[in-house]
């Protein structure tokens, strides 16, 4: 893995373009110019996959004992006092690039309208850099692909061409045409996923991405190979020609289904999530997202509950008897912290539960703690019992009302059989699921993606999340705006939500929404 | 400050009427004698009887362009839509059975009651799937919803005539570019 820079990196003295500059003096020297503002494009190197530097398209002019020289900035370690020349002030380094992407783009195929990585595309936003030749190509000749032998065929022009939508896997669809062959697939199957499934077989123009015979690319993280491939060879199947990417709005977001938080992007158009993508979080999940929350938006506007009135929760909760509330594993701080007001509200006779009756499993490593409930850290961080549902089964026969937030109890049978012994079940539900369906009383409410809020992860960081608005129906409301309400505070908005958060914790009094920052603050001294 | 304006009082072949409504008239009843005797000098047309001439370059009705096997020629790129400065083209891109092409599109819309006919979804368009020259400039339909073309009526446009040696044009079904296709692809040509 390439050395990145952080705040702590000591800072050198080297000289871009005859002009002293200060970088970060333990990186690469693409990292390096990058932190003074310096792009080199690049297609092979990721900052969380091995270097392999074949790509040759970051090349820069260092000075060296034999003059000057060129090398792949992404392989070039910083030290003290070398001399460097961007294309800014060498000409040779400027064709250099540009030859190397003219080469680049000898075979690969002009599908740019019809690819869905195009607007986003390595390669496009190379040409625009350091290309932007005019084609040399001679119709004669045409595009000739020379790779995986068994799917070349002519095409209506009289060009070889080849391998287009191979199906490598169950979610991913491999186009060996436009594939430039940076490897980036390979080493992030070999070393983040740690399941070596893909290969390059063959040699020089030949070289084609395959799996092993017979075997296909199937891994929890295969999709973060689509977001990787600086080009269209591989797409994911729940993408493929479903939206142009320029047409999308992103909103950076927290994924709620497990306690790592990982950072994503919700990619939505005309009020409808399209993808989900994962954001950078060098501390979180880095550039990955697991397939179970990257596809997790495909039921979001799947079976939702209408916006209905309060009223009947406020009867309900009215009645005699000791009320269970209970939080799910979605549930942001603010809705908590809105929990614990009505709590409050009711005195004596209420008692938070938390958690999920989803096994905790272990951590991947990657992009996932392995831990359904997501906001655990918070439900700590707010003094709340974190994951005491066990407990719940126990002493069911105590309480007369039970109201569940975001918390699908029911689904597991052993405890929809025990808690349908409570008499008024209360559910604030995005979905439609097995407890709105067991309950007396439902209502339903804006699910993670469509309110502002923020969480802390497994590993104490701050995050927040921010509303996309692909709400189906505007009269629904976020979970913490109907909790407050019941308890007869009435918050207005997510930040009021927040200021009463901070009152229940100390540690949050520090932070606002501006001042978290978008890939989260650490807060200190939280145990957890 | 108030102005008085003093006007010519009228003289009594003025005051008759008669004389200086027919002056006032003159150039309308020049026209309509013209009409009467030498009608075809008229710079008008008599529509509906008599069409006007539109000239092929004109930027009337858009049609799709086929590809020989009937399927039209769009992949579904998008390129128009994003384009149009109206936002009058909607399209749903889908996957198709033929293995020759990836992208086809499942839905393709063009609301002519929002279109400002400029003309740069079919400059935009890579593949020449899109043209607007049909000729045909009116439109009507008794709801406001008939005004959405969808891909079939777009599809369906009868050229009655046509430049056979526009080497370009692909005269739905037949052109050049047609037959160079048709014997590439081993299909049968007709």
């Amino acid at each position: 893995m390439p050395k990145l820079p952080t705040e702590n990196s000591p800072k050198v003295e080297i000289f871009v373009d005859d002009k002293a500059v200060m970088v970060p003096g333990d990186t690469n020297l693409l990292e390096a110019l990058k932190a003074v503002g310096i792009e080199t494009p690049h297609v092979c190197y990721h900052p969380y996959l091995p270097v392999s530097g074949n790509c040759r398209q970051c090349l820069v002019e260092q000075e060296g004992p034999r003059g000057r020289m060129l090398v792949i900035a992404c392989y070039t370690p910083v030290s003290p006092g070398m001399k460097i020349y961007t294309p800014a002030s060498s000409e040779r380094v400027k064709s250099a690039r540009k030859a190397t992407q003219e080469f680049m783009l000898v075979n690969h195929p002009l599908d740019c309208p019809i690819c869905d990585k195009a607007g986003e595309c390595t390669l496009q936003e190379n040409y625009m850099e350091a290309g932007q030749n005019e084609s040399r190509m001679r119709p004669e000749y045409g595009k000739n692909y020379h790779g995986n032998p068994a799917h070349q065929f002519i095409d209506s022009k009289g060009q070889v061409r080849g391998g287009k939508r191979v199906d490598i896997g169950p979610r991913i669809v491999l186009d060996e045409e436009r594939c430039v062959q940076c490897d980036r697939c390979v080493r992030f199957m070999r070393s983040i996923a740690g399941d070596e499934q893909l290969q390059l077989a063959s040699r020089a123009d030949h070289t084609y991405i395959t799996t092993f015979p017979g075997e296909k690319l199937d891994h929890e993280y295969d999709l973060c190979v689509t977001d990787i491939c600086p080009t269209g060879a591989m797409t994911g199947k729940h993408f493929r020609f479903q939206k142009r990417v320029w047409l999308l709005s992103r909103t950076p977001s927290i994924s709620m289904d497990d306690s790592l938080g990982a950072n994503i992007w919700i990619d939505h158009a005309e009020g409808k999530v399209w993808r989900l993508m994962p954001r950078c979080n060098p501390e979180v999940n880095r550039s990955w997202l697991s397939n179970t929350s990257r596809l997790a938006y495909q039921n979001f506007l799947k079976d939702r509950m209408p916006a209905g009135d309060v009223a009947p929760i406020k009867q309900t909760l009215a009645k005699e008897g000791k009320v269970a509330l209970v939080a799910g594993g979605s549930c942001t701080i603010e809705d908590l912290a809105a929990l614990k007001l009505l709590a409050e509200k009711l005195g004596e006779r209420a008692e938070i539960f938390t958690g999920s009756f989803a096994p905790v499993l272990a951590a991947d490593g990657i992009a996932k703690s392995g831990d359904p409930v997501a906001n655990r850290a918070g439900m700590k961080l707010l003094g709340l019992p974190a994951g005491n549902l066990e407990e719940l089964l126990k002493r069911v026969s105590e309480f007369s009302v039970l109201l569940s937030v975001h918390c699908d109890l029911f689904e597991n049978e052993n405890a929809a059989k025990i808690l349908g012994a409570i008499p008024e079940k209360i559910a604030l539900s995005a979905f439609n699921n097995a407890t709105v369906k067991a309950s007396t009383v439902a209502l339903g409410v804006n699910h993670w993606s469509e309110v502002q809020g923020t969480m802390v992860n497994c590993n104490g960081m701050l995050q927040k999340l921010s509303a996309a608005p692909v709400s189906p129906d505007a009269e629904l409301r976020p979970a913490f705006s109907v909790l407050a309400e019941l308890a007869e505070t009435p918050l207005s908005c997510a930040c009021e939500a927040f200021a009463l958060a901070k009152k229940m914790a100390n540690v949050l009094s520090a932070y606002s929404y501006e001042t978290i920052r978008s890939t989260g603050v650490m807060l200190d001294g939280v145990q957890l | 400050m108030v102005r008085q304006v003093k006007q010519k009082p009228m003289n009594w072949v003025e005051r008759l009427y008669v004389f200086e409504a027919l002056r006032g008239l003159f150039t309308t009843l020049k026209h309509a004698l013209r009409g009467l005797l030498r009608y075809e000098t008229l710079p008008t047309v008599p529509y509906p009887e008599m069409k006007p001439e539109i000239p092929r370059n004109y930027r009337a009705r858009h049609r799709l362009m086929l590809r020989p096997d009937g399927m039209p020629r769009c992949v579904a790129c998008g390129m128009c839509a994003a384009a149009c400065p109206a936002h009058c083209i909607y399209i749903e891109a889908a996957e198709t059975e033929d293995p020759r092409i990836e992208k086809a599109p499942a839905r393709f819309d063009i609301d002519h009651l929002v279109c400002v006919f400029c003309g740069l979804c079919v400059e935009a368009c890579p593949v020449d799937a899109l043209r607007m020259d049909t000729c045909e400039t009116s439109y009507v339909h008794p709801k406001r919803d008939d005004f959405v073309a969808p891909m079939f009526d777009l599809m369906t446009w009868d050229p009655k005539t046509y430049p056979q040696n526009d080497s370009q044009s692909q005269m739905a079904p037949g052109g050049t570019l047609n037959q160079q296709a048709l014997d590439a692809w081993g299909m049968k040509v007709n």
